[in-house]
């Protein structure tokens, strides 16, 4: 019984070593006091308040759904057409698009950003939201492409056929066979697109010399002093971000299951 | 048809080319063009000791956290894989959701943690081991248990799908054939699961090569990254310089795990001929 319970307790202390950051700082956000420190002595809402009614906090919170919303939206809808077309590629070509595809994720955000930067300054471009937009959508699209990937894998190619066989064009055969089964595949990709747009600094941080989203805002802030309206922001942050993952995550699993049983 | 079927292609390949190809090409061409051609950056980063020191600390920090992360991972990994598979999903989310947290918010944590009023110290005085607060913040050690928590998720999944994806009857026919618990873990089990190890360990590496913001917010003056070089060089407006230590950022990236690959790869094949 002994060998049993030691594994069990260290992975119950890993565990509470990845969740120890937001156990702290979700209890801090609800903190009454002027100054940070824990336990708080008081309780409130006042860095919620203060969150809500600063116009440059919310300004930067805007702007970072409405490049999240535009960037996963471009990346989903590119990404799945390019899974379909990387299907129907010839094999020797396959493996180098995708490889372009999914470059993005390995190669630091920092080169990338530096380069779209500089880019951007010959075209004079910078302080774009447009220009922070696709860029957002090209680091995001390699999840596109392994999520939805995995997903097309999967699907049966003979339902368009079928489709085609009964006399649909080729498009219509497309979106009424091929589609329906991806769709959860696609919105989960939507999703992890939206906040891996949400959550880049380094590419808005060169790029948006004057207008901050919510990360640049709170790397600003941060470099100065601990300010506990991020407590505030952060929590609201996660609980959003973990709602939407764990959408994200079961219509994933749900869609991958599905088509396993066929 | 098929120029059409390729057609789709073309909004995911223009995007990953005009927004990541093109902008790397610009970032070599301005590490070698400005002012003009010449390798003079790249001579000027690898003559000064102070710029070397960064590099060399860059790739020692971003294999120890890479190390750590496995010695944690891999035990986390093989407990969810020993538990029986309808309770993994759950165990496995919990190693997740942690990932689902920003970068910012999770490095906000540890300052307000690892902080003179934070709550380390304040335990630690309350339990009365330490009179004065300890420095915490700004120093490696900062850097290490930041960096690792945001990265060992990424290693327990890591090593957990290499794990489900070994016979669990090849280590029972071990036991079977007289092999102890500990045996058959060593000579069956961890052997086809170090390829896992090995893609986790460089997963993690590769991404901790490019990391700036941890050192940035808890590291001290000497804990600066090739990534925070690039970002200071940027906002003094040395494209040239910045662009060249994007490239040797790049290129020792790739070099070392090709030469990772190739140590390990000798005897990495050997199980799966086994397996075989």
């Amino acid at each position: 019984m002994k060998t049993r319970l030691l594994p069990a307790f260290l992975f119950a202390l890993g565990v509470l070593f990845l969740f120890f950051p937001i156990l702290i700082v979700a209890p801090m956000s609800f903190s009454g006091d002027r100054f940070l420190g824990f336990p708080p002595k008081s309780w409130g809402f006042i860095w919620y308040e203060a969150y809500f009614s600063d116009p440059v906090w919310l300004a930067a919170t805007w702007r970072s759904l409405r490049v999240a919303a535009m960037a996963g939206l471009i990346a989903a809808l590119a990404g799945t057409a390019g899974v379909v077309g990387l299907a129907k590629l010839p094999t020797r070509w396959r493996a180098g698009v995708t490889g372009l595809l999914l470059a993005p994720a390995i190669v630091p955000n920092v080169i990338v950003a530096l380069g779209v930067f500089i880019l951007a300054l010959r075209f004079g471009s910078t302080d774009s939201e447009a220009t922070l937009v696709l860029a957002h959508a090209a680091i995001g699209l390699p999840f596109v492409v392994m999520i939805v990937g995995a997903a097309y894998r999967q699907t049966d190619p003979t339902l368009e056929k079928a489709a085609r066989v009964f006399g649909a064009g080729p498009l219509r055969a497309f979106w009424t066979a091929t589609v329906p089964p991806l769709a959860p595949a696609i919105l989960a990709a939507f999703i992890f697109a939206f906040f891996v747009s949400f959550d880049e600094l380094v590419i808005a941080l060169f790029l948006m010399g004057g207008s901050e989203t919510l990360p640049v805002r709170i790397w600003n802030d941060l470099r100065f002093e601990i300010n506990p309206t991020i407590a505030a922001i952060s929590t609201f942050f996660v609980v959003v971000t973990a709602l939407a993952m764990g959408l994200a995550e079961s219509l994933r699993a749900r869609a991958t299951r599905r088509q396993g049983n066929h | 048809m098929r120029f059409a079927n390729r057609l789709t292609l073309l909004p995911a390949v223009l995007l990953a080319l005009a927004m990541f190809a093109v902008p790397v090409g610009f970032v070599l061409a301005e590490a070698v063009f400005t002012p003009e051609l010449s390798l003079a950056h790249f001579e000027r980063f690898f003559a000064r000791p102070a710029y070397l020191s960064i590099f060399r600390n860059t790739l020692f920090v971003s294999a120890v956290v890479a190390g750590i992360c496995l010695v944690l991972g891999y035990p986390m990994a093989l407990f969810i894989v020993s538990q029986p598979p309808r309770r993994r999903p759950l165990l496995l989310f919990l190693v997740l959701v942690p990932l689902w947290m920003s970068i910012l918010v999770r490095t906000y944590a540890w300052m307000v943690v690892l902080g003179r009023e934070g709550i380390v110290n304040g335990a630690l005085q309350w339990l009365g081991l330490i009179g004065e607060p300890l420095t915490l913040m700004f120093t490696t050690g900062a850097v290490y248990v930041a960096m690792v928590q945001i990265l060992l998720p990424i290693m327990v999944v890591t090593c957990y799908t290499a794990m489900t994806e070994i016979d669990p009857g090849l280590v029972r026919a071990a036991r079977v054939c007289g092999a102890s618990p500990f045996a058959a873990f060593r000579k069956v089990f961890l052997p086809l699961s170090l390829e896992g190890a090995v893609t986790g360990w460089s997963v993690i590496f590769i991404l901790s090569m490019g990391f700036f913001i941890v050192p940035a917010l808890v590291g001290g003056r000497r804990d600066v990254l090739l990534g925070n070089m690039i970002v200071n060089q940027v906002g003094q407006a040395n494209w040239g310089f910045a662009g060249a230590l994007a490239i040797v950022l790049l290129v020792s990236t790739v070099l070392l795990l090709a030469l990772v690959r190739l140590i390990i790869g000798r005897f990495l094949y050997s199980p799966r001929e086994m397996q075989a």
